[in-house]
């Protein structure tokens, strides 16, 4: 042990700094939720492209244009933005630290019991993305029996894994690996653990895009994004339907649609 | 379209080194004002657990065992969405680490404050100290110093438990990283989450050299270590 201590000068500033961090930390952190005032906060999960992301430091995407579009047809303002994980943006909602979310969330029975939704802004299916160079292309999902295959934890693309190929039969529960997230996902299929991932449609395009990846077929879930609300919320699920229905009818709609999905 | 290749990925860590600083810094703080929060009700529950009696002890001991049997997780979340500590989540995670914190270093100031030798203790009395006093000023000073070892343990423990506050949106060091590979360059997910774990390391390590420091300094002159 070296006996060169730090002097308590040293110490103090060592200290010191700290606190100043401390102090200016204390300024981030998240403002607070409705408190039925027209000023709205928004709520999302980044990581989704192209319908969330955070890039330099911002978050961006076609869910925050979009809402931010439809809010302001509406008399309410978007006061901001909070990022949550994905699993933490219904109790988010419920308890009042947001009022509207805009995730790319699937709209169904299980999520409508707890939530309202406004009405669908976006259609998606399941892709089933396979190694670009790889000799294994399936084009239905039986194809996929007997091989290892992989989506995100909570997502339509587990729940079509899980309802379509596993309670029937076609695949053991073994073969199927869940991930955080589809970064991971990716990265497995790339590296050869899994053989295929179930992902949605949009976002499959943009790893195809980037990545030695490629979309062997997809899959017809029929399934619709909205915007999630509270249940007793219905003045302000109305005024978003409303200004949907506006954004959808102008230009705007098809605009981000081009910027968001377009250049795949 | 080309597999990028792997410098790129790099590149790209690089470049967006500021944000993943400034998630950094979001950490530092997170876990010095837990650590602190901690400390200031740890302590005073080690101490209680030791002299203490009665109901106060048993309500320390109680709130000592469901604190550190709860996973952090739980904790934390049921601060922000069930108790509604606060609206800030900076806030909510400070006083769900410092909380589980304050119990696991209660743990450490005990075994501490028991080490010291029972004679210590009769000795200030016979000099004409108070019970109080006397554990003041002869046990603490003692025991503050054998704790350290323990302390940096617990240190490390809540510098990374801090990103747990992810699933509150708290945008610290590790939440950042994710974000990037999310968002930006998907390929770039090993890259991130390797530089992200040497920023924890380098904490951990400037930490620790530091405490250790801080023991030799106050170490016992002609102690155990002779």
């Amino acid at each position: 042990m070296s006996d060169d201590g730090l002097s308590r000068r040293q110490y103090l500033s060592t200290v010191g700094g700290t606190a100043v961090t401390v102090s200016l930390a204390g300024c981030f952190g998240g403002g607070g939720g409705g408190d039925g005032s027209t000023e709205i906060t928004a709520g999302t999960a980044p990581g989704f492209p192209p319908f969330e992301m955070k890039q330099d430091g911002e978050l961006v995407g076609f869910d925050v244009d979009l809402l931010e579009a439809v809010v302001d047809e509406t008399d309410y303002t978007l006061a901001g933005w909070e990022e949550y994980e994905f699993k933490s943006l219904i109790p988010a909602l419920t308890n009042s630290n947001i009022d509207v979310v805009a995730a790319g969330m699937t709209i169904n029975d299980e999520r409508d019991q707890t939530i309202d939704f406004t009405d669908p802004y976006y259609s998606s299916n399941q892709a089933i993305v396979v190694r670009e160079d790889g000799d294994f292309s399936p084009s239905s999902l039986s194809d996929l029996s007997g091989r290892p295959v992989g989506a995100q934890k909570g997502t339509t693309g587990e729940s079509t894994i899980q309802s379509e190929l596993i309670e029937p039969g076609n695949l053991e529960e073994s073969n199927y690996n869940s991930y955080g997230n589809y970064v991971l996902a990716i990265e497995d299929l790339q590296n050869g653990n899994i053989d295929a991932v179930v992902i949605d449609e949009p976002v499959a395009q943009t790893f195809a895009a980037q990545r030695p990846v490629t979309i062997a077929f997809t899959y017809e879930t029929g399934e619709n994004f909205g915007f999630g609300v509270r249940e007793d919320d219905d003045e302000f699920t109305q005024a978003l339907n409303d200004g949907l229905a506006t954004v959808r009818d102008g230009s705007t709609y098809q605009d981000l649609t081009n910027k968001w999905f377009g250049q795949q | 379209m080309p597999l990028l290749p792997l410098q790129s990925d790099w590149a790209f860590v690089v470049g967006n080194l500021d944000l993943l600083l400034a998630g950094t810094g979001v950490t530092i703080g997170l876990t010095a004002a837990s650590i602190l929060l901690g400390f200031l009700l740890g302590f005073p529950a080690g101490a209680v657990e030791v002299y203490g009696s009665g109901p106060l002890k048993r309500a320390v001991e109680t709130a000592g065992v469901v604190l550190r049997g709860t996973p952090l997780l739980v904790i934390i979340i049921l601060l922000f969405f069930g108790l509604s500590v606060s609206s800030s989540a900076f806030v909510t995670a400070t006083v769900a680490l410092g909380l589980r914190s304050a119990a696991y270093q209660s743990q450490i100031f005990r075994g501490a404050l028991q080490s010291v030798d029972e004679g210590q203790l009769e000795a200030a009395r016979a000099v004409g100290m108070g019970r109080l006093q006397a554990i003041r000023s002869v046990v603490v000073p003692q025991a503050l110093r054998r704790s350290v070892p323990g302390f940096q343990n617990e240190f490390t423990i809540v510098l990374k438990d801090t990103s747990i506050a992810i699933v509150i949106g708290l945008g610290e060091l590790l939440t950042v990283g994710q974000n990037l590979y999310q968002g930006g360059q998907s390929t770039a997910a090993l890259e991130i989450f390797l530089t992200v774990s040497l920023i924890y390391f380098v904490l951990t390590f400037v930490t620790n050299r530091s405490l250790d420091r801080l023991d030799d300094r106050f170490s016992i002159p002609g102690g155990e270590r002779a």
